[in-house]
């Protein structure tokens, strides 16, 4: 089977600013893939130019088998802007027929029934919608034509919880149905319950592909523990995965770096009675999961 | 693509034509008293406008006559100028508008050649000038008619024809540096730049032999001189107005295939 995205030394520069070094990148058919790094890294870039916005400097870029540049090939793609702009006097529901005709042809039945999972009212002028409703309308022609590909940049910004529950549910149906998925975000917690793959992007370049089981290994994760008694800071110390490590009273405060079975089960020894576990952030994966390879960088630079 | 562009612009073009008409109907009407005073009217025109501001103007020859009249105040400075800007206003909203705003980014990803994209928003403009140009045509002719200023139909159509592919010319150049550059601002100012330095040049500088050879660069040499009201359509100087008009949108869809959107 052909891959979905194929990049190979995709490299794009704005003049001398750098948007992108030397992407290598496979997507394949049915993934859900998750594309993270925190704004300005290059994930905009990146979908930009699988759509054909913007051309690459250099390398070679495949999508879906063929060139972008090619209508035909964009026609099996649906496309979620991360800055969505919609204005004017027309009507959001005139203005997604409008798109379902150049896509060559949507039911006004599947708009409605997209609008009605997301709740959105397709009969505001499009200049009088907030942001929120703006991505609902986003998200809508993203789906509607029932794309084979869905290239979704910062999908669920301006959505509140429930709307976002059930784009999360529609991306399930769409991986479900064999369908491929790209979507970008700075936020793990967002790619991490869907995605299969994510990929992290920093200053341009793509410094890990992983499996999202994998990564949530890896990830490091802050921990609380409150005990009914202050408990003895030496049954704390040393534990492997442990770092950070602060106990004062009967509180006790670490990070963790894996898996936190070994803190578990020395809390288990003490009464426990409230426990918090932070989600771990992109920042600190960052911090732990690439200071290795930085700290490597550098030793070779200063040589 | 079409029929979507013209849409948009169906408020616009509605606007632009009742204020064109407006303004034609006013000026025109007022010709009945010019007539009947003759030497006060022109009088007072040469008094306001003394020298090279006549020049400007056109010189106002035979301003009492119907044809003169029709010049001096409808085709020669304010028509052409109100078509200009309308053209402007609407070839910025093919690429450069969008392009700002960001609404464009979502156009181009869809299964559109970038190409076809531009030529068929350049056909809606080219239907909505001609839109704007057969309703004020309509009232021109029918002012023309109530004042009776015995000026023919096919003259006065010569003249807006000329207008019309004036008005068309600017508004490809501001569309082909809106699809090269991405840059409304920038293209208006060259509109503006061309537009006045090329008035210019075949008004005032027309008599200034270091800058008489401009004259060839300015559309307004094309669609003036012509004379298009005294002596019918001026097929040769329409046909070089035409002839730039489809280098320059030739021009547009390709610097527009070639280059990031948006950045």
């Amino acid at each position: 089977m052909t891959a979905v995205v194929q990049a190979e030394g995709l490299t794009k520069y704005y003049g001398r600013r750098r948007g992108l070094e030397d992407l290598t990148l496979d997507i394949q058919p049915g993934e859900i893939f998750g594309y993270l790094g925190p704004n300005g890294a290059g994930k905009t870039t990146t979908i930009r130019l699988l759509l054909d916005v913007i051309r690459p400097t250099r390398g070679l870029v495949r999508v879906l088998g063929g060139d972008p540049r090619d209508p035909a090939i964009r026609s099996r793609i649906g496309y979620l802007p991360g800055e969505l702009a919609l204005e004017g006097r027309e009507r959001a529901g005139e203005y997604l027929r409008f798109l379902g005709r150049i896509r060559g042809g949507v039911a006004a039945s599947r708009i409605d029934e997209l609008a009605e999972r997301f709740e959105a009212d397709l009969s505001v002028q499009m200049r009088k919608l907030s942001k929120g409703n703006k991505q609902k309308i986003g998200l809508i022609q993203a789906f509607m034509h029932e794309p084979e590909f869905l290239i979704l940049d910062e999908p669920t910004g301006g959505l509140d919880p429930l709307v976002q529950q059930e784009f999360l549910a529609l991306l399930r149906e769409v991986r479900k149905s064999g369908r491929t998925v790209l979507m970008s975000s700075h936020v793990l917690a967002e790619v991490e319950s869907v995605s299969d793959r994510v990929g992290i992007v920093r200053d341009g370049r793509l410094v890990a592909v992983e499996d999202v089981a994998a990564l949530r290994e890896k990830a490091v994760r802050r921990i609380e523990l409150h005990f009914d008694a202050p408990v003895p800071a030496a049954d704390f110390q040393g534990l492997p995965g442990v770092r950070d490590l602060r106990v004062e009273g009967a509180g006790v405060r670490c990070t963790i770096d894996g898996r936190p079975d070994a803190l578990v089960k020395a809390a288990a020894r003490h009464t426990v009675v409230h426990l918090v576990s932070a989600e771990p952030d992109l920042e600190e994966i960052f911090l732990t999961y690439y200071s290795e390879e930085e700290g490597h960088r550098d030793r070779q630079e200063s040589a | 693509m079409i029929a979507k562009s013209l849409r948009d612009n169906r408020r616009a073009l509605a606007w632009w034509s009742a204020g064109i008409c407006a303004f034609l109907a006013v000026y025109m009407s007022v010709y009945g008293s010019v007539r009947e005073n003759p030497e006060t009217y022109s009088g007072i025109a040469m008094d306001k406008f003394p020298g090279p501001l006549k020049d400007l103007m056109g010189g106002f020859q035979d301003f009492q006559t119907g044809a003169g009249y029709l010049q001096s105040v409808v085709y020669q400075l304010f028509v052409p100028m109100l078509f200009i800007v309308c053209a402007t206003l609407l070839a910025n909203r093919i690429i450069a508008q969008p392009e700002e705003s960001g609404t464009l980014e979502l156009v181009v990803t869809l299964p559109v050649d970038r190409r076809r994209l531009v030529v068929e928003r350049w056909a809606a403009l080219v239907l909505s000038l001609l839109a704007v140009a057969c309703v004020t045509l309509a009232v021109a002719w029918a002012v023309s008619v109530a004042v009776d200023m015995g000026v023919a139909f096919d003259r006065i159509a010569a003249a807006h024809t000329g207008v019309f592919l004036v008005a068309l010319l600017f508004g490809t150049v501001a569309l082909t540096v809106g699809a090269a550059t991405g840059r409304k601002m920038l293209a208006s100012a060259v509109v503006g730049v061309w537009v006045v330095t090329g008035y210019l040049v075949v008004t005032i500088g027309r008599s200034v032999d270091a800058i008489a050879w401009l004259k060839w660069l300015s559309p307004f040499h094309y669609y003036a001189e012509g004379r298009p009201l005294y002596d019918g359509l001026p097929v040769g100087d329409y046909l070089v107005l035409l002839a730039a008009t489809a280098v320059l949108a030739l021009t547009a869809v390709l610097a527009f295939d070639r280059r990031d959107v948006g950045v």
